[in-house]
Order: C-alpha cells, then structure tokens, then sequence
C-alpha cells in the first residue's frame, strides 16, 4: 500500500504543482493496475515524480507499507519502486538483452548469465524475446515499450510507475499493450499517469483524478471517469 | 635551431643557465672518473680510453653532412681524421643539435668539438679553445644576373638583405648598417627561393658556406666586396683539460706544417670541389637515405601524435566531465585553462614548455617538451569535444539509470559515457588530426621529426618544394582514412539513435 498524506509540491518559480495531496492506493488480487488521471497541468506528473522521489516534495509524507519513501536507502527504494517514462529512455548503445541485464548485474549483482536468462525469461513474457540482439533504434514503438517494461520489471519491483505509457503508441498497439499489463499483474503493481481515457477504462481497476494539483476523486475508475468527462473541457470550480 | 652557419648562432641562454646547474654535478662527477685513467696514461685523458670523441652536427655542408651513402663527410671531419690520427688515438664521431652541443662538451659525453665553432669572447667563458684552424668570415652575396651593379655592402642602403634569424650576421647588420632592410629566414634555403624570387636583393652568410651551397646548388649568385668581419674557427675543450688540449694544438700545427688543412681547403672550397659538387651530386643524397630518413622522421611524428593524443584524452575526460557540472571553483580554473590554451599559439605553448621548464628548474629533452606541449594542447580542445559529447546525451538516460538503481558512478561509467564517447568520435578524430599536424611544429625545439628531417634534406637538395610536398602526402596519407572514418561514423550516429533530440 502508499499512503500519500498532505503532500504539497512547489516549483522553483513558485508554481503550485501539489496541494494537499491526500490518498491511499490499495492494491489487492484483482486490483493491480491504478489510473492516475487528470488534463495538463494538472500534477499528475508532478506526483508520478514525487513517487519516483526524482522530485523531493516540500510538505508531506509518501510511505511504502508504513515506512516513509524519504527515508529509505536509494538502493532499497529503487528496488522497490520502479519506473517507465513517457519517452523510455532505453539505452541507444545496448542490445535490448544488455538493457535488460545492465541493473541486475550492476544493482543485484547477480553473475551474467543468471541476469542473462532472467531477461530471456522477461523478454519472452513481453513478447519480443526475439528481438534481444536488436538495437533499441531497430524496434518499432510497441516494441520499445515492451521492453522498457521488461526493463524494469527483471528488477522485480513491488510498484511500476508508468508515465503516459501509450502516447506513442497506435490503437491496436495500445490494446495489446493493456493486455500485456493485466497479465503482468501478478506480483507487480502498476501506477499509470495517463490521459487516454479508454485506455484506462480497458486496464485500471482504480483511479484518481487531480485537477490544479488536488486530487478531486478516488474510486472505481467508472465513477471517476464520469467525473472527469463531465468536467473535462469545462471549468470547474472544485474544492 | 636550423641549418645553418654554426658560427653565427646564439646559444641559447635559458637553456645554458639550467642546464649548468645539474651539469655542475656531472661535471664533478666526471672530472673524478677521468682523473684516474689520465693519472695512469697519459696518452688516454680522453672521455673514451684510446679514442678521441668528436662532436659535430653533421647538418652543415660542406663542413659535416651525410652524403649519398648516409656517411659522414666534409671538412670538419676530415679534420677530426687528422687531429686523431696525430694524437694516436682511433675516431669516435658523435652527431648532436648545435643548440645543446656546449652543454655535451660540458657534461663530459666527449672530448671536443671540432664543428666550425667560430672563437667568441663569450665561448671562452666556458670552454678552452685551440688555436684556429680556419678562418672565415661574413659575405655579402648577390644576385650575379640582376645585382650587376652592386660592388659592395655600400650599395644596399634602403634595399632588402637576408640573414638566417639568430646568427651574429643579423646583428652586424642592424647595429653597423642600418640604412638596410635586414629581413630574417629559418634557413639559407629559405633565403635563397627569396632571392630567385627578387624579393631579396642581397643576403649575408658565411663566406665558406655560401660559397659551396651557392656552387651545390647551382644559384646564380656571386660574392660582392670584402670580408664584412673575420671569424677564426677553434676546437673548444672542458676547461682545465689543459694536456689535451697541448696535443690538439700540437696536432693542428703539424697538420697546418704537412699541408694537410690547405689540402683539405682545397678539396672542399676550392673551384674544383665546387664544381664536383655542383653536377656530381645535384640531388646531394641517395634516394636511400632521403626514405630511411624521411621514414624514420614519421615514425617519430606518429609516435608523437600518438602518445600526445592519449595523454590528452586521458586528461580531456575528467576536465570535460567538470566542464559539463556545476559551477564550482574547479569548473572556473577548468575553464581558464582550457580557454586560456586554445587562445594562444601552440607555438607560443612549445616554446613556454621547452625554454620556460628549465628556468623552474625542470630540464627536459624537447621530445618531452613536444609530447607535454601538444598533449595540453590536445586535452584542451578534447576537453570541449568531450563536454559537449556528455551534453548530448539526453538528460532522460540519467534519470532512466538512476531509476534502475544505478550508482552514480555507474550511470557515468555504463550510461552516459559510452554514449558521450560514441557522439564525441568525430570531433575526436578532428582533434587528433589537427594533433597529428601541429607535431611539424615542434621541429623548431629541434626533435627529429619528419618536417626537421626534410629540412636536413633541403638543407642539402635545396630542392624544398619536392621534399615538402612528399611529407605533406605523408600527413594526407595518414589523416585522409581518419578523415573519412570520421565522416562515416557521424552519418550512422543518428541512424543509432544518440543524442536523437
């Protein structure tokens, strides 16, 4: 579970990015993937940062099972928590299996061929275990998001952050793509910061929607997504 | 520092001044080793028992060069024959720089010199001299088909007269005639082109010296008016090497009494030498010789090059790495330095390192000179090449490490750095180019590299378009591939996906 209690976020140019950010993600068997929603500017990066502790918020509290983020080893928390960003950021010089095996054999320290079939393992999960020789500027964009996600899911983490995980990706890719997450759910818990509303509707079990760097609602995803195309477009006012 | 005539030149005094110092030393040390062997024999108070030891540069025809067999030959060392065999000792011949060449006599690494060193007040500081065993002097030389008119020096006011930079000649000029234009030159090859081409209407050298280059040469000048001054020519000896020295001067007057000298005068200055030399040896030295040489000249550039380029990359990564960070006290003195070297001459640099370690008491032989010159140099450009390598990475594949737990360390070691020095090969290789062509100028603190090695030969062809031409296509050969591999390597960066934004 994270626990997030009054967290506040201010920019250097005095932007508010977080207020008051109050909320508990649960996550349970069939509970696994949490939408976090919301328009630009809205924050959502902003708390997908302060999650990732990429950014150190001002006021407030983030804890991992009752033990606050801020306070844990950077080793132990990167173990635990791991993240995708929006533009992957796989490493143009590695083959996709050396992307893969590069933290295992450098964090863990696991021996080389140990990491080595663990990325075999991970690669044939996502579907592109034949692609494991390729160079990340040889895959097409479906392609370099499964393995961004395999990327990080070797290292076996607890919570995935995934930021805006289909914004390169066309309609059957992105289909594909949530599939492949519900069946990922397994161990792992999946935070997505996403805008694509049918995308969350086919994945998310839960979501939040943050407007002006509040969270407004915290529910099934059928109720906050009403919430959000009702005031989606519009202003309002909501406090 | 180039060919030319030994009489004239300035030693230089940076060099004398340090080197004295730890030769002090040396010298005591030496002074103790040779008092045992001359105790014992008289006949063997020389650095080598049983030989006499000879230093020369064999860079200065027709007194010592290489010929076309790449033997030692000329005046001096036929006198060097002589002087040894009067003295009953066998020959031994060591070739050194002008510049460093008192220091050698100083330090006990040989007996004398006997390379036209012209008698100076100065000199006789330092070391003892023999009596005279030539004399020669400065001559004005001019153009025999355009100077019909000129007679002598007289006739010059307000024209154009070479010298080669540093030699007395140029300050006889300037202090007693100085209604002339004095216009200075590297070398007497130089001077000559000048005066083919007409921009020079006379030039002054060593009477001896231009006399057979003139005639080697086939240049259509000829002598104008008297001696300007007299120059006696002595075999210097370490001071207080009082009994040698009795014997060379003993040697020198049986040789004068034999006719040996005014044998040898003959055969190298006399019209008959002059003209051998003229369609005997247009080209002056074997095509053997001239590729050995140039060769073994490259050879030293590349090697140069090569280890500049990688003590500079070695210090261009960390100083790039600082200049790619946070301001700090560091980054400002990073940046001074680097800003400070790419805006001054590498010249200048060459210079300051050769002639300015010394005085901090730090002698240096100019191979170290040239590598440490050019590998500052070199880290100060490849500093910037790796800084902008570094900021080329996008800042995401840091970010994305660190998100996989990396330690610092290794986000720079495994992420950022391959990355970095992949983008920065092209600019890189620009770097060791340009590295690779600034060695030709580290010939002027006398390291034999290729461009020195040409100039010997010119010094001896007087053919310098030929022989540059070949060391130019010598660089183009070597830089050319780098040039190309360079350009490759860009066009498929992008098709590999770095520094894509």
């Amino acid at each position: 579970m994270i626990k997030i209690t009054g967290l506040g976020y201010t920019y250097p140019d005095s932007t508010e990015g977080l207020r008051d950010v109050e909320i508990e993600l649960a996550f349970g068997d069939d509970e696994r993937i949490t939408a976090i929603v919301g328009r630009s500017g809205s924050g959502k990066t902003t708390l997908l940062q302060c999650l990732a502790r990429f950014l150190t918020p001002q006021r407030g509290t983030i804890e991992i099972d009752g033990v606050a983020t801020a306070t844990m080893p950077e080793k132990e928390f990167r173990a635990k928590v791991g993240v995708v960003f929006q533009d992957l950021y796989l490493f143009p010089h590695l083959t996709v299996l050396d992307n893969l095996t590069l933290a295992p054999v450098l964090v863990l320290g696991l021996d080389e061929s140990e990491a080595e079939d663990e990325a075999r393992r991970m690669l044939e999960r996502v579907g592109v275990a034949h692609l494991a020789a390729n160079y990340p500027a040889q895959l097409s964009g479906g392609q370099a998001q499964r393995v961004a996600i395999a990327r990080a899911l070797v290292l076996k983490p607890r919570f995935l952050l995934l930021d805006e995980p289909t914004s390169a990706l066309d309609i059957n890719t992105t289909n594909s793509f949530g599939e492949l997450l519900r069946e990922l759910g397994d161990s792992t818990n999946f935070i997505v910061v996403t805008h694509d509303i049918p995308f969350v509707r086919s994945v998310a079990s839960r979501a939040v929607l943050l407007e002006g760097g509040r969270v407004v609602a915290h529910d099934t995803v059928e109720s906050v997504m009403q919430r959000f195309l009702v005031t989606d477009g519009a202003e309002t006012t909501t406090t | 520092m180039t060919v030319a005539t030994h009489s004239g030149r300035r030693y230089p005094p940076g060099r004398v001044s340090s080197t004295m110092r730890w030769l002090g030393l040396v010298l005591l040390l030496t002074a103790i080793f040779q008092h045992i062997p001359a105790a014992a024999a008289p006949s063997a108070g020389t650095t080598v028992p049983g030989y006499l030891t000879v230093a020369l540069t064999g860079k200065y025809p027709p007194f010592s060069f290489y010929d076309r067999d790449g033997e030692l030959a000329g005046f001096d060392v036929d006198v060097s024959r002589g002087v040894a065999r009067e003295l009953g000792l066998k020959l031994k011949i060591v070739t050194t720089e002008w510049d460093g060449i008192l220091a050698g006599l100083l330090a006990g690494k040989f007996d004398a010199i006997i390379g036209s060193m012209a008698i100076t007040a100065e000199r006789e500081k330092q070391v003892d001299f023999s009596r005279p065993y030539y004399v020669s002097g400065a001559q004005l030389f001019v153009n025999s088909k355009t100077g019909g008119n000129i007679r002598d020096i007289g006739d010059l006011a307000g024209k154009r007269v070479g010298v080669v930079l540093g030699e007395t000649f140029e300050h006889y000029l300037t202090e007693k005639h100085p209604e002339i234009e004095t216009v200075t030159y590297k070398s007497t090859v130089d001077i000559y082109q000048d005066m083919l081409n007409g921009r020079l209407d006379g030039f002054v050298t060593d009477r001896l010296v231009g006399g057979y280059q003139i005639k080697a040469a086939d240049m259509p000048f000829r002598p104008a008016g008297d001696l300007l001054y007299r120059e006696r020519m002595g075999i210097p000896v370490a001071s207080g090497h009082h009994e040698l020295l009795a014997r060379i001067n003993r040697a020198l007057a049986d040789l004068e009494k034999s006719g040996y000298l005014a044998d040898l005068q003959r055969r190298w200055f006399g019209p008959a030498a002059m003209s051998t030399a003229a369609t005997g040896a247009p080209d002056g030295i074997s095509s053997r010789v001239v590729a050995t040489k140039l060769l073994q000249g490259f050879g030293i550039t590349i090697g140069i090059a090569f280890l500049s380029l990688f003590c500079g990359f070695l210090l261009a990564i960390p100083a790039g790495v600082v200049l790619n960070g946070r301001p700090s006290p560091l980054l400002f003195f990073v940046r001074g330095t680097v800003d400070f070297v790419r805006g001054t001459p590498v010249l200048i640099q060459l210079f300051f390192v050769y002639f300015g370690a010394p005085q901090a008491g730090l002698t240096l032989s100019p191979l170290t000179s040239a590598v440490i010159t050019l590998s500052i140099n070199g880290a100060a450009y490849m500093a910037e090449v790796v800084r902008s390598g570094l900021m080329a990475v996008p800042p995401g594949q840091k970010l994305a490490s660190r998100a996989l737990g990396l330690s610092p360390f290794q986000v720079f070691r495994f992420v950022i750095w391959p990355q970095a020095f992949r983008i920065a090969i092209p600019p890189l290789v620009n770097s060791a180019v340009a590295l690779l062509k600034d060695t030709a100028l580290v010939s002027v603190i006398s390291v034999a590299e290729v461009v020195r090695q040409a100039q010997s030969i010119i010094s001896v062809t007087y053919n310098p378009m030929k022989y540059y031409l070949i060391v130019a296509l010598m660089f183009f050969v070597f830089t050319y591939p780098l040039m190309k591999f360079a350009g490759r390597w860009e066009r498929n960066l992008k098709a590999r996906g770095y520094a894509d934004d």
